[in-house]
């Protein structure tokens, strides 16, 4: 009898059974009535903001080829809220929790922390770098890199588990802003946010989403998501979370490859809520079938050296 | 309720939850999800689909104005990325099948018209929290408008087998449109009228008369679906006479079960999140004049 491959990896101190989670905001405690949480290598949160916002109005989902659009807004029903009624719901479940934080200012972020901190039950933080900062003219957090370093660090500095940081793709330098996160003290980086995105419908002359730019993701944006991972493993030390239109087991394979120590799964629960459960019993079988004994063997295995120098030339 | 394309409700007067608990309360059971395979699936009218399912864990306990969503992505297709809400018409607890009717409005809908019998459909359900039956309800007036009046056949027949006079409006552009009037007449309506635009009847004129005529002689319940002046006349009809009105409203969804936050009701500005469509509705009462107890 083979042993079953070997599915955990570690993302810094936090050590997790096999590689599969969700995005932020693709995950709740209500899929439980469909799905075994308990088989995920951890459960990560909605993002929470210290008070309570509204998001934005409707419509805020679009379908668009291969992907959607969406303008949800981050509502969130803030730290209160979260503490006394969300944060208990997940307790029925044993992966890890990681709680997604957002701010639109760097203060916000801070205060977060704080209102957070020595809560029982979270295992780390991912902080969503993602959200307009209204002290920068609306441009995102994410998009300088001593904005993330400084954000980093006083989340850091506030609270006493792991740290992870949501990078957004639209930036100039993945690389930098990766870095920047690495500096300020981040365990993890996860790569990528959405892509901004729009879509229009010309017969009513407006957007198809509330706001006209909305948050585009799916199997469409796969392969920007993976350069980005790609970017970010080459830039830092620390351990590297794919997502961005992962769909099937090979689309985890390719991610670890490039560099990812797990992935997240976001509208692809959408599509079939089971996916993560369906993608962590294929991976096994998969790495099974390679004769892969842990899947930490492949992290960043990408090769790039020619493959002209072992392959030959195809005559004609 | 319905499938696929949604209207904006942002004019709409304010709408809140359903009571959590008591008689007036929806019953709610947790979803399940499920490989449903097509048991029938035809065009029954210009646009007009009706897909029947093999799915014995919604129709146990599915109840009327609950929807179920079906995923448009086939066999190890990864898009379309988002499944469709779709209003369950009708189902056979017994037979372990769900009946659904839905128009064809974009390229999801397009898509879905290709399954065939056998296939099976990603399909999670029952969603929702549904239409509320009054205890002591004795007489009833339904008005849906074009595919709308799917999630209200339901209600009829429940309603009629429990001795409730059901009185149906079924509003179209045209005739082919007109869908849900032999589901009502199947299901018992004591009155099923038919009205159309090519023609008038479907006016706010003679409906708003119709409407007035049925409260006159005494309703304890509008229920509404499937467009926005069927369900201002229906409140203006609560203002004048204290009759309550439950309307199902329809948004796009991404999740069905309320984590994806992608169907709010949606005003801007507030500090509180407006409803989520999927999990706090889709059927929801008016507010303030017309409570539903």
């Amino acid at each position: 009898m083979i042993a079953a491959p070997d599915l955990r990896v570690d993302l810094g101190d936090l050590p997790l059974r096999n590689p599969v989670m969700p995005a932020s905001g693709c995950f709740g405690p209500e899929l439980g009535d469909l799905i075994d949480i308990n088989r995920l290598g951890a459960m990560v949160t909605k993002t929470v903001f210290a008070e309570p916002r509204s998001g934005n109005r409707a419509h805020r989902l679009a379908e668009t080829y291969a992907g959607m659009l969406n303008s949800v807004g981050i509502p969130s029903r803030g730290a209160r809220a979260f503490i006394a009624e969300l944060l208990p719901r997940y307790r029925n479940w044993s992966p890890p929790l990681i709680v997604s934080i957002g701010g639109l200012t760097v203060g916000a972020y801070l205060e977060i922390a704080e209102r957070l901190t020595r809560v029982a039950g979270i295992a780390a933080f991912e902080v969503n770098v993602s959200c307009p900062n209204l002290e920068a003219g609306g441009l995102e957090i994410g998009a300088e890199p001593q904005v993330v370093e400084a954000v980093v660090r006083g989340v850091k500095e506030r609270v006493e588990v792991p740290v992870f940081v949501k990078l957004t793709p639209n930036v100039t330098s993945i690389a930098a802003i990766a870095r920047a996160a690495e500096t300020g003290g981040a365990s993890a980086i996860t790569a990528v946010n959405a892509l901004m995105g729009m879509a229009v419908d010309w017969r009513t002359r407006r957007p198809r989403t509330g706001t006209a730019m909305a948050g585009f993701t799916g199997p469409a944006i796969k392969p920007v998501a993976l350069r980005c991972v790609w970017q970010a493993a080459q830039a830092v030390a620390i351990p590297v979370i794919g997502v961005g239109g992962i769909a099937t087991v090979d689309d985890v394979l390719e991610f670890i490859l490039a560099g990812a120590t797990a992935v997240q799964i976001g509208s692809a629960t959408f599509t079939r809520p089971d996916t993560m459960v369906r993608i962590i019993a294929a991976l096994e079988a998969r790495l099974s079938d390679e004769g892969v004994v842990s899947v930490r063997e492949l992290i960043g295995a990408l090769r790039t050296d020619s493959p002209s120098a072992t392959v030959p030339m195809q005559a004609g | 309720m319905v499938g696929a394309s949604a209207g904006a409700t942002g004019s709409l007067p304010r709408l809140a939850r359903l009571p959590e608990t008591g008689p007036s309360a929806p019953r709610v059971a947790p979803p399940a999800l499920l490989e449903a395979a097509v048991v029938t699936h035809g065009l029954i009218a210009p646009e007009y689909w009706r897909l029947v399912l093999d799915a014995p864990a919604i129709a146990r306990t599915v109840e009327p104005g609950q929807f179920a969503m079906l995923t448009v992505a086939r066999g190890e297709e990864s898009w379309p990325v988002l499944p469709r809400p779709m209003a369950i018409y009708g189902w056979d607890r017994a037979g372990g099948r769900i009946e659904i009717v839905y128009r064809v409005v974009g390229e999801g809908t397009r898509r879905l018209t290709r399954w065939s019998c056998g296939d099976r459909i990603v399909t999670v359900g029952p969603l929702g929290r549904g239409f509320v039956l009054l205890p002591a309800a004795q007489r009833i007036v339904l008005l849906g408008r074009g595919i709308g009046t799917c999630s209200l056949t339901a209600l009829a027949g429940v309603a009629a087998a429990r001795g409730i006079a059901v009185h149906a409006l079924v509003s179209a552009r045209h005739s082919d449109a007109l869908v849900g009037g032999e589901a009502y007449r199947a299901a018992g309506a004591v009155e099923v009228r038919e009205v159309v635009d090519t023609d008038g009847s479907s006016g706010v004129g003679p409906v708003g008369a119709w409407l007035a005529e049925n409260c006159r002689t005494g309703v304890d319940q509008i229920y509404a679906c499937g467009s926005d002046r069927l369900l201002r006349l229906a409140l203006e009809m609560a203002r004048a006479t204290g009759t309550g009105v439950q309307v199902s409203l329809e948004a796009h969804m991404a999740c069905g079960l309320g984590f994806c936050h992608g169907c709010a009701t949606g005003h801007p500005g507030l500090v509180e999140e407006s409803p989520l469509v999927c999990r706090d509705g889709p059927v929801f009462r008016h507010l303030p004049s017309a409570p539903v107890a």
